[in-house]
C-alpha cells in the first residue's frame, strides 16, 4: 500500500489538477521535435517532479515508468571513490548530486558523460536523446554548475538536462540562460482543497469541505503536505468530522518549544539546552535553513517593530554565513545568542522605564 | 607496582631466570653512547682520558642519586614510599602499591635509592613487543602472549630468589603495567602519585650533579655555570631525565673549546621569558629541552578559562597569548573549533559574551570553509581563539569536563 501522495500522483500532462495552461504550453513543446535544457524551480510541494514525470511520458510513453534503482561509483580527482544512488529508466536517469557533498562536480561530469556518450540504438521510433534529471540544483557547489554549463554545451546533441530547484537565485545566470527556465507556482488553498476532494473522492472516503479548507490552509501551500496531513487525519478519525483536529507536523510543535524555551530565559545555560534541541532537529533530517525560518518566525511574535526588522536582518546574515560555511549549528547557535542578547537588552531597558 | 617476596619460605632455583630484563635499558641508551663516542674521536682523536670516561655503558647513572637525600623528589612523598616499604617488606606483608606520575619525575629513582638503602633486591619487569618479526611467508606471527609470559615472570620472581643474592627481602618493579591487566584500577589498594619536580627541586639534583662533574668528570665537561644551570630547569619543565641530559649536553667540553663561536651564538638566540615573581629573567635554551606543545584538552582550557595580568603600565594582557596557543598545537582547526564550540557555554555567565562569542565562532567557521586559500583556515583559527579570550569578560570559575564535539550526520530512518 502506498501513500496517496504516490498513489493518486497524476501521470498525464492533460490530467494536472492546476496550471493547465502551462500544462498545454508543456505538451505542444514536447510535441515539437526538439527540446531544450529545462530549468524547473518552484516551492516544493507545488508539482515540479509530477510535471517532469509526466513530460517524460509524453515523450518516450509508457517505458520511461518502468524504474530501477541503481548505485553509481565514481572516483574524484584524488582518488576518493564516492557512490550516489540513481534512479533510471531505459530514457533517463535521475541524479541528486548534492548527495555527495564537495565531490558534486565529478558525479555531474562523469554521469552526463557516461549517459551522453551512448546513443539510443534504436533512433528510427525514438527520440534521439535521453534524459538527466538533476534535483536540488540550487545547493551545487559553484565548481559543479561551472562544471554543469560546459557540458550542457558539449553534449546537447544527445542528451538533454531536466534541472530542479527551488529557486533560481542561487543558480548561476550562466545556467539559467541555457535552459529554459519553467516556474511552478505554490497551488492556492482553494486549489489545494479541491485535490484533497478528488484524492479522497477516489478513496471512495467523504470529506467536509471545512475540514478540506482547514488542512489546505495549514499545510502552508504544500501540497504533498496536505495530502500526508489528510491521510494522517484520515488515520487518527474517521469518518472525518469538519472540527477535527488536524495534526502538525512534529518538527514545527519541536520548533515552537525551543523558540518558547529562548523566550523564557537569555541565558548561558538556557542557549546550551536550546543546543540540545537544535542538535535533535539536524540529526533528524530537518534542513538548517527550515530551522531558522521556523525560529525567526516565532521569535519575531513577541518583538516590536524596530526590533522586528533587527532580528530579520540577523536571521538573514547568519543564514548567508550558514551558507559559506560548514557547520550549521555554529551559525543557528550564533543567531540564537545574537537574539538572547537583543531581547534581554530590550528588557532590561523595559524594565528600567518601569522602576 | 611492586610486589615483596615470599622468597624466605623457598628453596633457591638452580638458575636465574630473570637476569636478562634489564638489558632493554641498556641497548636503548647505548646509540646515544656510541654517537657521542664518534663525535668526540673527531674532536679529540688524541684525549683518550675523556674517552675513558664517557664509555661507562650508560653514563646516565654517574648522575644517580645515591642516598635519600639526593633525589629531587618532594621530600614528603619521598617519606611516604618509605613508610610502604618499612610496612610491607621488612614486616613480610605482600601487599601492591601503584606509583603515578609524569615522565622523569623520579618514581623510579626513588625506588631504587630506597631499595639500595634497606637492602633490598629489585626485579625489573619491561613489557616486551607482541610482533615477531614476519616469516618467510609474510605472516606475522606471535609469540607466547603477554599475559602468560607476565603471569610466568611474576610467579618465578616472586617465588625464587637468585643464587647471587643474600638478602631475603624483594621487590617486583613492573615498568609499564601490561594494559591487559589493567581494566579495573581501582583495584590497586594503595595509590600513591608523584608530582613533576619542582624547579628547586630540579635546581638541587643538577647542583649535585655539577658537582659529580667536577669532582670525577672534569675532563670531559666544562664546569656548569648558574645561569646554564638555571636554563636547564627552565627548559625541562620537571623532568628530572631530561634536565639532566641537557645538562651534559649544554656544558660538554669539546663544544667551548673548539666551537666557541657557535656557543656564542646559541646564547643569543636563548629566548628570554621574564618570571614577574622573582623580577630577574632567566634563560631558556631553544634548542634544548621539551617543546612545550599543549594537547588538545589542554588549549581548550586556556582559550576557555583566559587568565588575565596586568602590565606595568596598567594595561591587561592575556597571560597565553591566543598566537601562541595557536601554534603550540599541532592538530587540525577544525577539529580544535568544534571542541571549543562543544564546550564554551559553560565557562560564560552573561548572555551578552555569549553573543560575541558564538558569532566569533560563526565567523570562524565561514573562514575554515574557504579551504583554497591555506591562510584562511590559520586565520579562522585566530578569530575563534581570540574571540572566544576576548568575549568572556566574567569566566565561570567552576571546573567543567571536556566533552568531545558531536557528530551531526543526518540519521536517516
Amino acid at each position: 500500500m502506498s501513500l496517496w501522495v504516490d498513489k493518486h500522483r497524476p501521470k498525464d500532462l492533460m490530467k494536472l489538477d492546476y496550471h493547465k495552461d502551462q500544462a498545454v504550453r508543456l505538451k505542444s513543446l514536447v510535441q515539437q521535435s526538439d527540446f531544450p535544457h529545462l530549468l524547473v524551480y518552484g516551492p516544493s510541494g507545488a508539482g515540479k517532479k509530477t510535471r517532469i514525470m509526466c513530460l517524460l511520458r509524453e515523450l518516450y510513453g509508457s517505458g520511461s515508468e518502468r524504474l530501477r534503482q541503481e548505485t553509481m561509483h565514481f572516483t574524484t580527482p584524488s582518488n576518493k571513490k564516492i557512490e550516489i544512488m540513481t534512479v533510471s529508466s531505459n530514457y533517463h536517469i535521475e541524479v541528486n548530486p548534492t548527495d555527495v557533498g564537495i565531490h558534486d562536480r565529478v558525479v555531474i561530469m562523469d554521469l552526463v558523460k557516461n549517459v551522453a556518450q551512448t546513443h539510443q540504438i534504436d533512433s528510427a521510433g525514438q527520440r534521439e536523446f535521453k534524459v538527466v534529471i538533476l534535483n536540488e540544483v540550487d545547493d551545487l557547489t559553484k565548481d559543479a554548475q561551472h562544471a554543469l554549463r560546459r557540458t550542457m554545451e558539449k553534449y546537447v546533441s544527445t542528451c538533454r538536462l531536466i534541472l530542479i530547484a527551488n529557486s533560481i537565485s542561487r543558480v548561476i545566470p550562466a545556467i539559467r540562460s541555457r535552459c529554459l527556465t519553467i516556474r511552478v507556482p505554490a497551488p492556492t488553498e482553494t486549489e489545494i482543497a479541491s485535490v484533497l476532494h478528488a484524492v479522497c473522492k477516489k478513496e471512495g472516503l467523504s470529506l467536509p469541505p471545512e475540514l478540506a479548507m482547514r488542512i489546505a490552509k495549514s499545510a502552508d501551500r504544500n501540497l504533498r503536505r496536505a495530502l500526508l496531513m489528510c491521510e494522517a487525519c484520515k488515520v487518527q478519525h474517521y469518518p472525518f468530522t469538519s472540527d477535527q483536529k488536524v495534526p502538525e507536523p512534529d518538527w514545527q510543535i519541536f520548533i515552537r518549544e525551543t523558540a518558547a524555551m529562548i523566550l523564557s530565559e537569555q541565558s548561558p545555560k538556557k542557549l546550551a539546552e536550546v543546543r540540545q534541541k537544535l542538535y535533535e532537529l539536524i540529526i533528524h533530517g530537518v534542513p538548517p535553513d527550515v530551522i531558522f525560518a521556523g525560529l525567526l518566525k516565532e521569535l519575531v511574535c513577541n518583538c516590536d517593530m524596530s526590533m522586528k526588522c533587527k532580528i530579520a536582518s540577523y536571521a538573514a546574515q547568519y543564514e548567508h554565513r550558514m551558507r559559506l560555511g560548514n557547520k550549521p549549528i555554529f551559525h543557528i547557535e550564533a543567531f540564537v545568542a545574537k537574539f538572547m542578547a537583543i531581547y534581554k537588552k530590550f528588557l532590561e531597558e523595559a524594565l528600567g522605564d518601569v522602576f | 607496582m611492586l610486589r615483596p617476596s615470599k622468597g624466605k619460605k623457598w628453596f633457591k632455583p638452580v638458575f636465574d631466570l630473570d637476569d636478562n630484563l634489564p638489558a632493554k635499558k641498556i641497548a636503548l641508551d647505548s646509540p646515544k653512547v656510541k654517537s657521542q663516542d664518534d663525535e668526540k674521536n673527531l674532536q679529540f682523536a688524541s684525549n683518550t682520558n675523556i674517552l675513558n670516561n664517557v664509555r661507562d655503558s650508560n653514563w646516565m647513572k654517574n648522575f644517580d642519586p645515591v642516598n635519600v637525600e639526593d633525589l629531587a623528589v618532594n621530600n614528603k612523598k619521598v617519606l611516604e614510599l618509605e613508610e610502604w616499604m618499612k610496612n610491607s617488606c621488612l614486616k613480610l606483608t605482600n601487599d601492591i602499591l601503584l606509583l603515578s606520575g609524569p615522565v622523569g619525575c623520579g618514581k623510579t629513582a626513588t625506588i631504587q635509592t630506597l631499595a639500595s638503602k634497606y637492602n633490598i633486591k629489585v626485579t625489573e619487569w619491561i613489557t616486551p613487543l607482541d610482533i615477531e618479526y614476519p616469516s618467510e611467508y609474510g605472516d606475522y606471527e606471535f609469540k607466547e602472549p603477554q599475559t602468560k609470559k607476565f603471569l610466568e615472570f611474576i610467579i618465578n620472581s616472586a617465588n625464587f630468589t637468585s643464587l647471587l643474592d643474600n638478602n631475603s627481602c624483594k621487590l617486583v618493579l613492573v615498568e609499564d603495567f601490561p594494559n591487559i591487566f589493567l581494566r579495573t584500577p581501582a583495584e590497586f589498594t594503595e595509590v600513591l602519585t608523584f608530582n613533576a619536580v619542582t624547579l628547586t627541586g630540579l635546581k638541587g639534583a643538577l647542583k649535585r650533579a655539577s658537582t659529580i662533574m667536577n669532582n670525577k668528570f672534569s675532563s670531559t665537561y666544562n664546569n656548569p655555570t648558574t645561569e646554564i644551570i638555571d636554563s636547564v630547569v627552565n627548559s625541562s619543565g620537571g623532568d628530572v631525565r631530561s634536565a639532566i641530559l641537557n645538562l651534559h649536553f649544554a656544558c660538554l667540553k669539546g663544544s667551548t673549546c673548539n666551537l666557541e663561536t657557535s656557543i656564542i651564538k646559541e646564547k643569543e638566540s636563548k629566548s628570554k621569558t621574564s618570571t614577574r615573581r622573582k623580577k630577574n629573567v632567566s634563560n631558556k635554551f631553544m634548542t634544548l629541552g621539551k617543546d612545550q606543545t599543549v594537547s588538545i584538552l589542554h588549549g581548550v582550557g586556556r582559550v576557555l578559562n583566559p587568565k588575565e595580568t596586568v602590565t606595568e603600565h596598567g594595561h591587561k594582557t592575556l597571560t597565553h597569548n591566543p598566537k601562541d596557543i595557536i601554534e603550540q598545537f599541532l592538530s587540525h582547526p577544525s577539529s580544535f573549533i568544534n571542541f571549543l564550540h562543544e564546550n564554551y557555554l559553560p565557562h560564560y555567565s552573561c548572555a551578552y559574551d555569549v553573543d560575541e562569542a558564538a558569532t566569533a565562532l560563526s565567523d570562524a567557521d565561514c573562514m575554515l570553509a574557504e579551504w583554497r586559500e591555506q591562510i584562511c583556515q590559520e586565520y579562522g583559527l585566530y578569530t575563534a581563539v581570540s574571540g572566544l579570550m576576548l568575549a568572556n569578560k566574567s569566566p565561570v570559575p567552576a571546573w567543567n569536563p571536556v566533552r568531545g564535539p558531536k557528530t551531526m550526520k543526518v540519521i536517516y530512518p
